[in-house]
């Protein structure tokens, strides 16, 4: 029994282990067949005999409770001490990289109940064998205040720490500027930090190709051995299944396989869970197969990650990487793929028509499908704009009278096939024939009238097997389709912007002739109800989709997001090859991550096409940005002065927007105009000569779904800055001095001090370390944010929807 | 505290004909089918007929099972009154010693059996292949107000083995032959019994004649005494496992006749056994499976062929194993050729060695010691 350490497991992040995580927490992954994560750290505690243990759960811990239970497999159902789940009591604490003082705070009572002097925090998604006892010591003997452990360049969010230091922290957490160990050991001054190296095999599992390679790295006995190990074995529920049995056609080579299996086909250099069958025929390599699942003969599977109960029918064949592997959904039944119909309908869509993001989005994401052998139709109305300029090549295909209100309409609508992608243009002269595509007085109408037309052409084309919407201008359709005769068909919602909702009034449901609707207010809200009617919903980044469900970013939708939490999807969007520095023809000199030297004459060319002083030494700060609040301006204003003054420092900000703004960067141009310059008006210059020409890339937003300058600027090696929210977070990660890992700054909260601090750090290192600098450029390079990428999450999206 | 039925296993024997497997276990405790002991059969049975209190009776090399079976959380039986009791064999006042066969092992723990003042003694015993749901026989017992009923099964090959039933229309007991030369039907006598606790204590307590042995002894006299005795007809699978031929035959049924016990098909009737809390068993390079059960942390490089690995087994490169059951923690060094053998837990076989035998032998360490001297 430990008399010196108790225990703190950290189940409080989520990591993007995307649909595996949708029903688990990470904790409760199952791994290498019969185990679930938790029980290597659970064992780890066991077997330095801590009896003292807390674990921090986060979201849905249903799972997890369910496997530890009383905590008796790990000696932890004691009289004294044993084993505590102590939930969050606040649920508006979104999560952080790390369990906070604050989440702490909540549960002191533990901590100062605990007669152990010492704590050992940990995670509960790290694969190793460590007895904390070792790092106990060295901790006491080098007389550390903290000491972090580390496995080889890899924090692993594990501390050790004296109860009473830690109890400080925790009870001064609102007066801190550190709000969690990891920001502790690297910002706290006057602090001994000892760092702890452990030396066997270890993994963290925070991502898919993590949790497959750890799977498949139990395979090879050197690492197999040094985590199952006869001294300190890894314990785990126990459940009852009869030894695996072998029939008359099985072949197996390098494959660990779970009792209750039973196999007649071939399993090559694979992970295989508790009752699993594979049938005859059936070919199973480099993949983890979790319990449950059903491969029929003939299938054929290569790096995937089966979740429980998977069935894959006869004949399929399913095909991942190493780095993305093929993840199935729980329960999902996978068929051959004989190919999807989807149909995609938007308020806009490049490049017939484009205000924002959305008309990229729509534009490259239904090429890429059609490109990746989806059968794809866009819908779009047909605004004048369009008219005037594609009008010549359009033909009418279909000519429809449409019954809203009292009225009934005539609707033409033209076809049109680009790039393999089939548009319908939906023209009508009382609602679309205007210049303007948003912002008229009667918009709620216009995209109402659009949603029943959209529903009503259905009875014209072919069946889909899906129907892809966007934001509240197509956010009635789910509702339109259960009052029509085509009930059934899934919908796919996916919230672009949480800002425009659709208000109307009530009177819109009866002029679309919609019964039985329970109105609960005097308004109607599109996207409510959209979120509430979609078969599935998504939005465009993991941890925007997080986000969402705190009312700080989920505003008046948070209660039906978190309704609709398990049917929730967060998927990245991705930009354009054609967005390459080798290629790049607004470049001065094109340039590749083997010759990012090159890039310092886009600098000089960009402070020449900006007329100011042309230095290759100079920091040059880069935004691209519409001038409004959400995308932190307020931040910039109160903090540039004091970045710019008497450092070598250059800002370049091309974007329009609100008029408040675009004074106030005015002045500061005015006082500054060596080192500030404006370009105002989204056309003025070619953003890319600054995604290729600038030092650094400032995106400190409140909120951002998804955004597409940071991944911009990482493939033009120009190195975000970008305050820790939404898309931004999934993208840019930290420069750690520590791991020398990251391809960029971040920073947690909304303040200036903080951007200022992050932005000054990024500075010292361009200035001082030439080369860490030159090694975050080619990380950022490497980073891979393609559509192909997000078009691939997408059409699993659209398999998993179609086939549960 | 009052309890409905009470359920007395017995798990006395040594199993004497099962030579070196039972030479330092109980026969109860001897590994059947890669992962599970003859033990948990019964004991799964209880659990999954919702019987809770329970006394085990153990006598012969007992240390094994107790370690093994401890409260009994594997198969749920740890609940807070009732649960699982060991019981002992014991010097009373009256200078008892030993116990002298199965009923007179009853008899001395009979006041276990009071203190929950059941309706029913169900006597079971520990060392049985098969699944069965005690309540289906405990209900046509109440139906037919019988005194005591008798679970039998259908006998395939000599029935002059066991104790044979004849049973009249309304499923009556009319007469009763332990090992039988002339069997007069094909009824054979599992060994459970349920008794109307107050029958079972005018029997066990009958000073007249030696009360020992429930075939031998308490039927016969229950027949004599004209008790109402009825027959169970259990229409599931069962064996008896006394002998090595036997114990290897019912171990093949689970690969050859998978349907017999179901084992793969558990979710309503799971047969529970301790977990070894190893890790799955892994398949390094063999190509050749077949027809096989692998238990948990088994190590394989050789070809398996029709045989049965308990956990912890090594099979080392170029091993062929054919036609056998390898108990757990079993070693077997290079190009080994095993066909038709049983080999003993924790044996340890060197690289080269060829056991190929025309009949089912049992191999333990001391075999093979045996047979390394005799090659030198």
């Amino acid at each position: 029994m430990n008399k010196q350490m108790f225990a703190i497991v950290d189940a409080t992040f989520k990591e993007n282990l995307e649909q595996l995580t949708l029903h688990r927490m990470p904790g409760a992954l199952p791994f290498s067949g019969k185990y679930r994560l938790i029980d290597f750290t659970l064992s780890n505690l066991r077997n330095s005999r801590i009896i003292n243990v807390a674990i921090f759960p986060y979201g849905n811990y249903r799972s997890l409770q369910d496997h530890v239970g009383s905590g008796k497999r790990w000696d932890l159902d004691r009289r004294r001490d044993g084993l505590f789940i102590l939930p969050p009591k606040n649920l508006y604490i979104p999560p952080d990289e790390m369990i906070t003082f604050q989440r702490l705070f909540e549960h002191i009572e533990f901590l100062r109940r605990s007669t152990q002097d010492y704590a050992v925090i940990t995670g509960a998604n790290i694969v190793w064998n460590i007895d904390y006892n070792d790092c106990l010591e060295e901790h006491i003997n080098k007389n550390a205040d903290i000491t972090e452990i580390m496995y080889q360049q890899i924090r692993l969010k594990t501390f050790i720490i004296s109860k009473k230091l830690l109890l400080e922290y925790i009870e001064t957490y609102d007066s801190l500027e550190y709000k969690t160990l990891l920001d502790l050991v690297e910002k706290a001054p006057n602090l001994n930090v000892n760092i702890y190296k452990h030396k066997n095999y270890t993994r963290t599992i925070n991502d898919t190709f993590n949790y497959l390679k750890s799977n498949l790295d139990m395979l090879r006995f050197d690492i197999g051995m040094t985590i199952f190990r006869e001294d300190r074995p890894v314990y785990s529920k126990e459940k009852t299944a009869p030894p695996a049995k072998y029939l008359n056609h099985a072949s197996i080579d390098n494959s660990m396989i779970s009792s209750g299996c039973i196999v007649d086909g071939q399993i090559h250099n694979s992970m295989i869970g508790r009752d699993v069958i594979i049938k005859k025929g059936a070919i199973v390599e480099n993949s983890f197969i979790m319990s449950n699942c059903v491969i029929e003969e003939n299938a054929h599977l290569n790096y995937t990650i089966l979740d429980k109960q998977t069935v894959v029918k006869q004949n399929t064949v399913l095909e991942g990487t190493l780095r993305i592997p093929y993840v199935s959904q729980k329960e999902q039944i996978i068929s051959p793929f004989n190919g999807i119909r989807v149909l995609l309908v938007a308020s806009e869509s490049y490049p017939f028509i484009k205000t924002g993001g959305l008309a990229d989005v729509i534009g490259s994401l239904s090429r890429n499908l059609a490109r990746q052998g989806i059968d794809t139709t866009v819908i779009i109305p047909l605004y004048k704009k369009i008219r005037d300029s594609f009008g010549e090549s359009l033909k009418i295909e279909f000519t429809k009278t449409i019954i809203y209100g009292e009225k009934r309409y005539k609707v033409s609508i033209y076809g049109y096939l680009y790039k393999k992608v089939k548009y319908y243009f939906v023209d009508n002269f009382d609602f679309f024939d205007y210049e303007g595509i948003y912002g008229l007085e009667n918009d709620t109408d216009r995209f109402a009238f659009f949603n029943k037309t959209v529903v009503d052409l259905l009875d014209d084309l072919d069946p889909y097997d899906l129907i892809h919407i966007h934001d509240w201008h197509t956010s009635l359709i789910p509702i339109l389709i259960d009052n029509s005769s085509h009930k059934g068909v899934n919908t796919l919602l996916t919230i672009h912007n949480i800002d425009y909702q659709g208000i109307a009034k009530n009177e819109i449901i009866n002029k679309l002739g919609i019964k039985h609707f329970v109105f609960k207010e005097e308004h109607i809200n599109f996207l409510d109800i959209g979120i509430n009617t979609a078969t599935k919903l998504s939005t465009v980044s993991p941890t925007y989709k997080e986000e969402l469900k705190y009312e700080y970013y989920g505003k008046n939708l948070t209660h039906s997001l978190m309704r609709r939490e398990r049917d929730f999807y967060g998927i990245l969007n991705g930009i354009s090859s054609s967005f390459n520095p080798e290629t790049d023809k607004s470049l001065k000199v094109n340039y590749s991550k083997e010759t990012i030297a090159l890039k310092l004459d886009n600098k000089i060319y960009l402070q020449e096409k900006m007329s100011l002083p042309q230095n290759k030494n100079t920091f040059v700060i880069g935004m691209v940005s519409r001038l409004v609040e959400q995308k932190g301006f307020d931040l910039i204003l109160q903090v540039l002065e004091d970045i710019l003054r008497d450092r070598d420092i250059q800002f370049v900000l091309l974007g329009a927007g609100d008029e408040y703004y675009v004074n106030e960067f005015t002045k500061i141009a005015e006082r500054f105009p060596n080192q500030v310059k404006l370009n105002i008006g989204y056309d003025a210059a070619n953003p890319n000569i600054i995604y290729g020409g600038a030092d650094v890339f400032l995106m400190p937003s409140r909120f951002e779904p998804c955004g597409l300058g940071q991944m911009i600027a990482l493939r033009y090696g120009t190195l975000p800055i970008v305050r820790k929210t939404g898309g931004l977070g999934d993208t840019v990660f930290k420069y750690d001095p520590l791991t020398e890992k990251g391809n960029g700054f971040t920073f947690n909260n909304y303040d200036s001090h903080e951007m200022k601090h992050v932005i000054l750090g990024a500075y010292e290192i361009y200035k001082h370390n030439q080369l860490v600098w030159n090694s975050l450029i080619v990380r950022a390079m490497k980073s891979d944010n393609s559509l192909v990428k997000s078009t691939q999450k997408y059409i699993e999206l659209y398999k998993v929807i179609k086939e549960t | 505290m009052k309890k409905q039925i009470v359920a007395m296993v017995l798990v006395g024997g040594r199993g004497s004909r099962l030579g070196n497997i039972t030479k330092q276990t109980a026969k109860p405790a001897v590994s059947f089918g890669g992962k599970y002991k003859l033990i948990d059969f019964v004991l799964s049975s209880l659990s999954n007929s919702s019987i809770s209190t329970v006394g085990i009776i153990t006598q012969y090399e007992p240390y094994e099972l107790l370690s093994y079976i401890e409260h009994g959380s594997t198969w749920d039986l740890d609940v807070n009154e009732g649960g699982i009791s060991f019981l002992t064999p014991y010097t009373s006042a009256n200078g008892e010693l030993w116990q002298k066969g199965t009923a007179h092992s009853v008899y001395q723990h009979l006041r276990f059996v009071d203190q929950y003042n059941p309706d029913f003694v169900l006597i079971l015993s520990g060392d049985h292949v098969y699944k069965m749901d005690y309540n289906l026989m405990i209900n046509e017992h109440i139906k037919n107000k019988a005194d005591i009923t008798i679970s039998t099964f259908k006998v395939h090959d000599n029935p002059s083995r066991y104790g044979i039933l004849e049973l009249n229309e309304l499923d009556q007991v009319v007469s009763f032959e332990e090992k039988p030369i002339a069997p007069k039907s094909d009824l054979a006598s599992m060994g459970i019994y349920v008794f109307n606790t107050k029958i079972l204590h005018q029997l066990l307590e009958t000073k007249e004649e030696k009360i020992y042995d429930f075939g031998n002894d308490i039927i016969p006299l229950a027949i004599k005494k004209e008790l109402s005795i009825f027959g169970y007809r259990f229409e599931g699978y069962f064996r008896d496992v006394g002998t090595v031929e036997s114990l290897y035959q019912a171990n093949m049924d689970l690969i050859d006749n998978p349907h017999y016990l179901k084992i793969h098909d558990y979710t309503d009737f799971p047969i529970l056994t301790k977990s070894s809390n190893l890790p799955p068993h892994h398949i390094v390079h063999s190509k050749k499976i077949n027809s096989s059960l692998i238990s948990d942390g088994c190590l394989i490089y050789g070809e398996i062929h029709h045989s049965i690995l308990s956990s912890g087994v090594l099979v080392s490169d170029q091993c062929i194993i054919k036609d056998s059951i390898i108990h757990a923690n079993v070693k077997i060094g290079k190009n080994c050729h095993i066909e038709n053998a049983i080999i003993v837990e924790d044996s340890v076989i060197l690289a080269n060695t060829v056991l190929q035998f025309d009949e089912i032998t049992v191999v333990d360490n001391e075999y093979l010691w045996k047979m390394g001297e005799q090659n030198e």
